[in-house]
Formats: structure tokens, C-alpha cells, sequence
């Protein structure tokens, strides 16, 4: 029983002055939280918030060190348990796979080893400038909002907002946030990350979109284009933010609504942030490895052929064109859609 | 004694703000249901506003909530502003809520958690960035609160059963008791 509850509301006197106090104390707060608040929407990531906020990410870096290594075992408990649930369909199917895996693999060997050839001579000819920077995932995201993890490396190691993140396995998205030893990565598969995309066998350019479910979406598909289950999807370099050509990850489900101008396609990452400790931050392209001007011209064919189908089919329908998902913010130079979107996710 | 009692609630606050930070930043982004994670900022706020109440909940509630924002990638002052809120209302009506009242903090607290939840990923929607009203309630408020509840349980158990105050509880109980 709490000894103070009925003495203090007996001092009507003292009891007013308390609760006086605490209004007055809680519309200082509130004051200051929403002075805060309207700096933080107001400057972004560039404000002195932001560089609080880096200092802070500093200084609390042991600690969250700390709770990833601590939590680094248990990652993998989820594998276990169906790894030893599987029944006998599955470990059948995995065996016939794993055959085929290792005939597919002779295969690559000997167009690893040509590429490797090829890779040397290139090498001689291509003044690759390319820089990256390997860095250490320590981090989920802390808040149910963004789907993002934190790697040990900030702004003193040359890092910016905005640089693609990828592991061996592909890309997993992209700095928004960069302290003085810490950045944020955004995932490519968080509802509000967008990546130029295209389907490496077909070269049907599109947006690959995370969605809240965790899935990613590759959206601006036109219904005339050819894709199917299995196909590889990479990045097409448009935007300039990601390096034309990294792997992202396998159409799983490719599903055509009649009259709908663009293609329902479901993609699994290739990469889990998950599953990976040691990340590559690249921190500049070289010129091959931006989109060309022909293929700017070759999506924005693409999305013309789309619209104009789709106006066709259905009397306009879908007018933009541009499959919008409001995020476009700066627009690229070239115009086109893919690079519109992309670049607006970049620029939060 | 007024001054042992005050020492040792300062301290229990000072214990309870260390393991929440620790908590919210090694813990909370290891531990998941769904996109939900556990929000210790409120779980630390609401066990000083429901056991001392007053100016003093309301900023813990505060700091807790900067601490919050300044650790995530949110708007900095949201969730400050959203502790300031329930921790004032959290300890409005009486001190020492916890203290052997298990079911009640419980109650209050359910109500509290998913209130900020809800107001705090309203508010993230409106600031543009979600698109749908039903991926802020399914898939982030509701399992947020629900993570952050659980969390709630060990605290509020031990502040209802195990860490009883022993004295008359700080601020103007002992006045008021003396008829001032």
C-alpha cells in the first residue's frame, strides 16, 4: 500500500503546488520537444541536430557494439530450427539442386577464369578508380520505423551520405545517415529504399522497392516486357548512385494484372543484412560504371512503350507514366523515372 | 528519514536509466517482432512517473525520450515530446503506483505504451514518412507496443514486489501528511 497516497491529497495546499510544478515543467518540455522537432524537419541531416546526434551515435558506439556481439550467436537460430524441420521432400529437392549447382558451377569456373583473363587486360586498359571502403555491420536499426543497420565507420573514413553499401552476396542498401565513426544504412528492402533496377537477361529496367513486409518489389515493369520466375536482377546504374551491374537478387513471382500497365514482380534479396558482418562501402564510380546515355534512352523508351500501351489498353490509366511513389525528390538530369525515384531517396 | 529515502529513489532512478540506455541501445535492435522494437525509453519513463510522479516524471520522461530519438533515426523531439506527454499523465493522479499494485501499473502502462506508439508513428506518418495508415497500425504501432509491454513486466514486477519502498515516498507526501 503506498504510504503517501492519502496524506498527500489530504494537503490540498502542497498537492496544488506540486502539480502546478510538474504542468509547468511538462509545457517547458513540450515546448522544447517541439522547438526540437521543428529544427530536426527543418534541417535534416544537416542541421546541428544532426551533428548531436552524430556525437551521440559516437559515444554509444561500445554499447551498441556490445549488444550486436552479444546477439551475433542467436542470429542464426532461426536457420537451425527449419534446417532440422525439413522433411525428407525438401532434403530430396536440396540434393537434386545441390547436383545441379555443382554441373552449373563447373560451367562458371571456366567463364570465371576466362572473365579473370579478360579481368587482367582490362586492367591494364581501365584506369578503375573505384574506391571502397570495407566496414563492420554492429547494429540493427533501434527504432520500428526504418528497416536500417549501423556500420563502425562515419565521415572520418571518408564516408558520405548516399554511398551504396553491398556485400559479396549484392547490394543492401545505401548510407542515409554518416556520424564522425558510425552511419545508417537504409536497406533496400525498407518500405521507403529504391534502387534503379534492371532484369539482367532481358534488360527490362524498372525500381526495385522495399515494402513493409520485408519483400522487395520491382515496380515500372511494363506488361509487354519478358520476365520470369528465376531471372537475376542487378542494378542498371541510373541515378549514379549504385554501380551499374551488382547483383540485387531472383525474381520468386512475376504476376500480370489484365489492363495494368506495369508488371507485378516480387524479387528476393540476394543479400540479408542479417546473415553478413563485413559490408563494402563504395565511395565512388567510375564512368563505365554509370548508366550511359543509351541506356537512359533505352528506360525512357521503355517507360514510353509502357504508358502508351497502357493508355491504349485502358484509356489512360496510369497517366504519369512514370510509375511516381512519392518519393521522387531531386530530379536527374536525364529525366528519366528510374532516376527521378532514386535519386529522391538519396536526397532524404 | 526524508534524506536517506530521497537518496536512495535518486539512485534507484539513476540504476533504472543506466540499464534502460544500455537496453534500448544493445538490446532493442536485437530483438524484433515484426517491424516493431522495444521501447525502453518508455518502459524507463513510465516506472519513474508512476513511482514519483510529478516534475520529475515528467522529465525523465524527457530525457528519456531525447535519449530515444537521438539513438534512432527519427525526428529528434518526437518522442521526447510523446514521454513528456504520458509521463505527466502517468503520474497525475497518485505516487507510488507501483508499489504492490502490480495489476494497475500493468493496466496504465498497456494504455500508455500503446498510446505513444500510436501517436508517435501518427506523427512519423504525417511528417510523410509512410503512405499507408494501415502499415503505421499493423505492422509498426501495434507490434511496438506489444514488444515494449512485455519488456514492461520484469520492471513493473519488480518495482510492485521486490524493490518496495520502505518510507514515505519523496515530494509532498510527508507535508501533506503534517498537514501543511
Amino acid at each position: 500500500m503506498p504510504l503517501s497516497t492519502r496524506g498527500r491529497q489530504a494537503g490540498p495546499t502542497i498537492g496544488n503546488n506540486r502539480k502546478g510544478g510538474s504542468g509547468r515543467t511538462l509545457v517547458a518540455c513540450l515546448l522544447v520537444s517541439l522547438a526540437l522537432f521543428t529544427v530536426s524537419c527543418r534541417f535534416g541531416e544537416e542541421g546541428p541536430l544532426a551533428a548531436a546526434r552524430g556525437a551521440f551515435q559516437t559515444v554509444t558506439l561500445p554499447v551498441r557494439y556490445l549488444g550486436a556481439t552479444v546477439a551475433a550467436p542467436f542470429q542464426g537460430l532461426g536457420n537451425i530450427v527449419t534446417n532440422l524441420t525439413a522433411d525428407q521432400a525438401t532434403l530430396s529437392e536440396l540434393r537434386a539442386e545441390n547436383e545441379e549447382l555443382k554441373a552449373r558451377n563447373v560451367e562458371l569456373e571456366e567463364a570465371a577464369q576466362s572473365a579473370e583473363r579478360l579481368q587482367g587486360l582490362l586492367d591494364l586498359r581501365d584506369s578503375n578508380n573505384l574506391q571502397s571502403t570495407a566496414a563492420r555491420i554492429i547494429s540493427g536499426s533501434g527504432d520500428s520505423w526504418g528497416t536500417t543497420v549501423t556500420i563502425d565507420k562515419g565521415t572520418s573514413s571518408g564516408l558520405s551520405v548516399g554511398m551504396p553499401v553491398t556485400t559479396s552476396a549484392g547490394v543492401i542498401g545505401q548510407i542515409v545517415e554518416c556520424g564522425p565513426a558510425t552511419s545508417t544504412v537504409r536497406l533496400v528492402t525498407d518500405d521507403s529504399s529504391s534502387v534503379s533496377a534492371m532484369i539482367q537477361s532481358s534488360r527490362a529496367q524498372g525500381m526495385l522497392v522495399g515494402t513493409v513486409t520485408g519483400q522487395l518489389e520491382l515496380t515500372l515493369i511494363g506488361a509487354d516486357q519478358s520476365v520470369s520466375q528465376g531471372d537475376i536482377v542487378v542494378t542498371s546504374g541510373l541515378g549514379g548512385v549504385f554501380p551499374k551491374g551488382l547483383p540485387l537478387g531472383e525474381v520468386v513471382s512475376v504476376e500480370s494484372v489484365p489492363g495494368a500497365a506495369y508488371l507485378t514482380i516480387v524479387v528476393e534479396p540476394f543479400a540479408h543484412a542479417e546473415n553478413y558482418e563485413e559490408v563494402l562501402v563504395i565511395t565512388s564510380l567510375t564512368e563505365e560504371q554509370r548508366a550511359t546515355a543509351e541506356d537512359i534512352a533505352a528506360a525512357d523508351a521503355q517507360d514510353s512503350s509502357s504508358t502508351s500501351s497502357q493508355g491504349s489498353s485502358d484509356g489512360g490509366e496510369g497517366e504519369d507514366g512514370s510509375g511516381s511513389d512519392g518519393q521522387s525528390g531531386e530530379s536527374g538530369e536525364d529525366g528519366s523515372a528510374q532516376d527521378d525515384a532514386e535519386a529522391g531517396t538519396t536526397g532524404e | 528519514m526524508q534524506v536517506s529515502d530521497r537518496n536512495r529513489e535518486s539512485r534507484s532512478i539513476a540504476v533504472l536509466a543506466l540499464v534502460c540506455a544500455v537496453l534500448q541501445l544493445a538490446l532493442a535492435p536485437n530483438v524484433g517482432l515484426g517491424n516493431g522494437r522495444a521501447n525502453f525509453a518508455l518502459v524507463f519513463s513510465a516506472c519513474v512517473a508512476l513511482q514519483s510522479g510529478g516534475r520529475r516524471g515528467v522529465v525523465a520522461g524527457f530525457l528519456a525520450g531525447l535519449f530515444f530519438d537521438l539513438s534512432t533515426t527519427g525526428p529528434i523531439g518526437l518522442m521526447a515530446f510523446c514521454l513528456s506527454t504520458s509521463s505527466f499523465a502517468l503520474g497525475l493522479e497518485e505516487r507510488n503506483r507501483m508499489a504492490g499494485d502490480l495489476a494497475s501499473a500493468t493496466a496504465h502502462f498497456a494504455v500508455a505504451s500503446l498510446a505513444v506508439s500510436l501517436a508517435y508513428h501518427l506523427a512519423m506518418l504525417l511528417v510523410g514518412q509512410a503512405d499507408s495508415l494501415l502499415d503505421v497500425l499493423v505492422f509498426r504501432t501495434l507490434p511496438t507496443a506489444a514488444l515494449t509491454f512485455v519488456f514492461f513486466l520484469p520492471f513493473d514486477y519488480y518495482f510492485s514486489r521486490v524493490h518496495v519502498p520502505s518510507g514515505p515516498s519523496l515530494g509532498g507526501g510527508h507535508f501533506s501528511r503534517r498537514g501543511v
